[in-house]
């Protein structure tokens, strides 16, 4: 009559993942925060806040009025990241700045024309706005790119093997168009599972202290093990439905590549999102009300997994204090993961360390909550 | 009688830092019976409720519960008894069944055993039409009616109930204890703390808790006897005011206080019996008489207790039986 203790467990946790999916589904917040703010953040992201180039007035102050000259003014200004905002005198070019007639000016010496005829290098400047460093980076990464194409024409017009002017990034190798969509899903995957997680468990856990109903559960024959695992599922599942959504919709909306194995994404975001749940069980059994957690939550969440994750800021650029602080993000080794996975194709063999660090946290942050987390109040 | 007895606490004590909530405290309860635990607000009844579950390890002391020793073994009284705790009871935002399904699947009933278990609870409480309610509209009597329901999903021997009746009106309040004498008679033993002294009178016996000690412990009868020797009687009729100044006077007499249009009389039952009062009374100018003797409230006997608790040092042990 009586049932194995085994399946007693799996009662228990059956029991308190679907009051949790209840609790969930009558919450319209919860859903909007899980679900429907991925996709508007990706979307303002990938259109709204990109950082891709579009339309930049640029500003050519043409002195050598050659054929050539021409031709490289026009590989800016017909490039879709360039609009013409006419002759600029580049002397005056903090004046056109200042007014915000052109964000950048292409200023093409004279003699330009002759020097690539005789076979030396052809000298062109470009001033750039610098007060948005942002966009200054993008304005001067794109000029690169455009200043080899045209290299590359002009040698092969000539029939010789021109030597490229400028090197490209290393970075653009996998994105070749700096499209930030590209750049940006691993990094919003992280940060919206890292909130989501993390905020969610904390005020559903830190609910039940508030509620008192904390202590009718421990009243009850429910584990400490039971109320953790039937509190987390239902999260793990609701992270692991962002995760594909932003994936989806990244793939879909902005064409971001999935080029290595989708079943490495998955397990990268389980060991991801076992540790952000363990960190908003970690908040709430300190906490225990709803305000603080909610608080605590959001910025142990938000952000190191903007900040510090490589998502915005690439980790290498860091000062050293901050370097050492993204170590304990695990963001930043999902985030890696997924450029790994998703944009190189890379395998196993190349994202192991970041799923053993992954691990390593999940394994520590929960360990730590559920000893903390005590049924009985000595 | 030992062995028989569904709860038995032997020297029960809780330390907080240097403050004692509950000191030393001893009785049985029997199987089958309702047990009310009294006392003002911070008396030491929720922490006794909290040691007696399992929630809370006693300082000093042994409790017993339902064959599980409550500090060696907390997990076997979890799972043989129900609580219904004083804050929190149900799920507001989940229909009534969704309520039911959650608490039978956290003591592990599933299935068809967990459906059957529902319904008969549902039957019981009288909850069958709103099944699929949400349990946050509905009004507070029946919400405690269901919260009760769900403490004995799963059949415990013992179900604790902390102050149950807190903040529900008179008439649902009513409904509630006809739920709780109806468990009783089912044979569950029925551990409930409460302040309404009105609602004490439906317990079997009474446990009276003053500053963490137990005083007083008796039957409500036992106690009103014990605690109130006094003949009590109740007085109506005309130019009452004028004959109480005079009556106040006599030896014997311990109180006569204003009650409603009337007199509550309280006489020293070997000098006074109900005519000799009248007849004193009708002296004073008083008409249209009618005395009539009654039984002490528990009112009465609590702050009997409180007062003579205050004044020494715990007389009302030998109270305890």
């Amino acid at each position: 009559m009586s049932p194995s203790p085994l399946k007693r467990f799996g009662v228990r946790v059956g029991a308190m993942a679907w009051k949790e999916v209840l609790h969930i589904r009558r919450d319209p917040r919860t859903i909007i925060l899980a679900l429907i703010m991925p996709v508007v953040l990706l979307l303002i992201f990938g259109y709204g806040v990109s950082f891709d180039l579009d339309r930049i007035p640029l500003g050519v102050s043409d002195q050598d009025h050659s054929e050539a000259s021409r031709r490289l003014s026009l590989a800016f200004t017909t490039s879709k990241e360039f609009a013409p905002a006419g002759g600029e005198d580049a002397d005056r070019a903090d004046t056109a700045f200042r007014r915000r007639r052109a964000r950048a000016i292409l200023v093409i010496p004279q003699g330009y024309a002759k020097e690539l005829a005789r076979g030396e290098i052809g000298r062109a400047e470009l001033l750039v706005d610098g007060a948005d460093p942002v966009t200054a980076n993008q304005i001067l990464t794109k000029a690169d790119a455009i200043a080899l194409a045209e290299t590359q024409r002009v040698a092969s017009a000539a029939g010789v093997d021109a030597r490229p002017l400028l090197q490209v990034k290393v970075w653009t190798r996998y994105n070749p168009e700096a499209r930030s969509a590209v750049f940006m899903v691993p990094g919003l995957a992280a940060y919206l599972m890292a909130i989501g997680s993390v905020l969610l468990t904390a005020l559903t856990i830190a609910g039940e202290w508030e509620r008192g109903s904390m202590e009718q559960l421990f009243a009850s024959p429910v584990g400490r093990l039971e109320i953790v695992l039937g509190k987390l599922l239902p999260y793990l599942g609701l992270g692991l439905v962002q995760l594909l959504l932003v994936v989806v919709v990244g793939a879909t909306v902005f064409d971001v590549p999935i080029r290595g194995s989708p079943l490495l994404v998955l397990f990268a975001g389980i060991l991801f999102l076992i540790g952000m749940l363990g960190q908003g069980l970690f908040i709430s059994v300190v906490a225990k009300n709803q305000l603080v957690a909610t608080q605590a939550g959001a910025l142990s969440s938000l952000l190191p997994s903007m900040l510090l994750s490589g998502m915005l800021v690439p980790i290498d650029n860091m000062p050293l204090p901050l370097r050492l602080l993204s170590l304990v993000v695990p963001a930043r080794y999902l985030v890696d993961s997924l450029r790994q996975v998703l944009l190189k194709g890379n395998g196993l063999e190349g994202i192991w360390p970041d799923l053993v660090a992954m691990a390593i946290f999940a394994a520590a942050i929960v360990g730590i909550a559920t000893a903390r987390f005590k049924r009985r109040i000595a | 009688m030992r062995g028989e007895a569904a709860i038995e606490v032997v020297g029960l004590t809780r330390r907080f830092g240097s403050f004692t909530a509950v000191d030393g405290v001893t009785f049985d309860v029997e199987r089958g019976e309702i047990f009310g635990y009294l006392g003002a607000n911070g008396a030491g009844k929720s922490t006794t409720i909290r040691m007696l579950i399992g929630l809370l390890a006693p300082s000093s002391g042994t409790a017993v519960v339902a064959g599980h020793d409550v500090a060696a073994d907390p997990e076997g009284v979890k799972s043989s008894i129900g609580y219904m705790s004083q804050k929190f009871s149900l799920y507001l935002d989940l229909p009534v069944s969704e309520n039911l399904r959650f608490f039978g699947g956290a003591y592990g009933l599933w299935g068809r055993e967990l459906e059957m278990r529902a319904d008969e609870v549902l039957e019981l409480t009288g909850l069958a039409a709103h099944r699929r309610t949400i349990t946050g509209t509905l009004p507070g009597g029946i919400r405690q009616r269901l919260a009760l329901g769900s403490a004995v999903l799963h059949r415990p021997s013992i179900v604790f109930l902390d102050e149950p009746t807190a903040g529900v009106d008179p008439v649902a309040r009513r409904g509630f204890w006809r739920l709780i004498r109806d468990l009783a008679r089912g044979g569950t033993t029925v551990f409930v703390t409460t302040h309404y002294l009105d609602e004490a009178e439906y317990c079997r016996r009474i446990g009276l808790m003053v500053d963490g000690r137990l005083v007083a412990l008796d039957t409500p009868s036992a106690l009103k006897r014990t605690w109130v020797p006094d003949r009590v009687l109740v007085v109506r009729g005309k130019a009452l005011p004028g004959a109480a100044a005079a009556f106040r006077e006599q030896p014997g007499v311990r109180a006569v206080e204003p009650f409603g249009a009337g007199l509550h009389v309280r006489v020293d039952p070997a000098r006074w019996d109900r005519s000799g009062v009248e007849a004193a009374l009708a002296r004073g100018g008083a008409e249209n008489l009618s005395v009539d003797e009654t039984e002490p409230s528990l009112e009465d006997v609590f702050l009997a207790v409180v007062g003579r608790t205050g004044a020494e040092e715990a007389p009302g042990k030998e109270l305890v039986r």
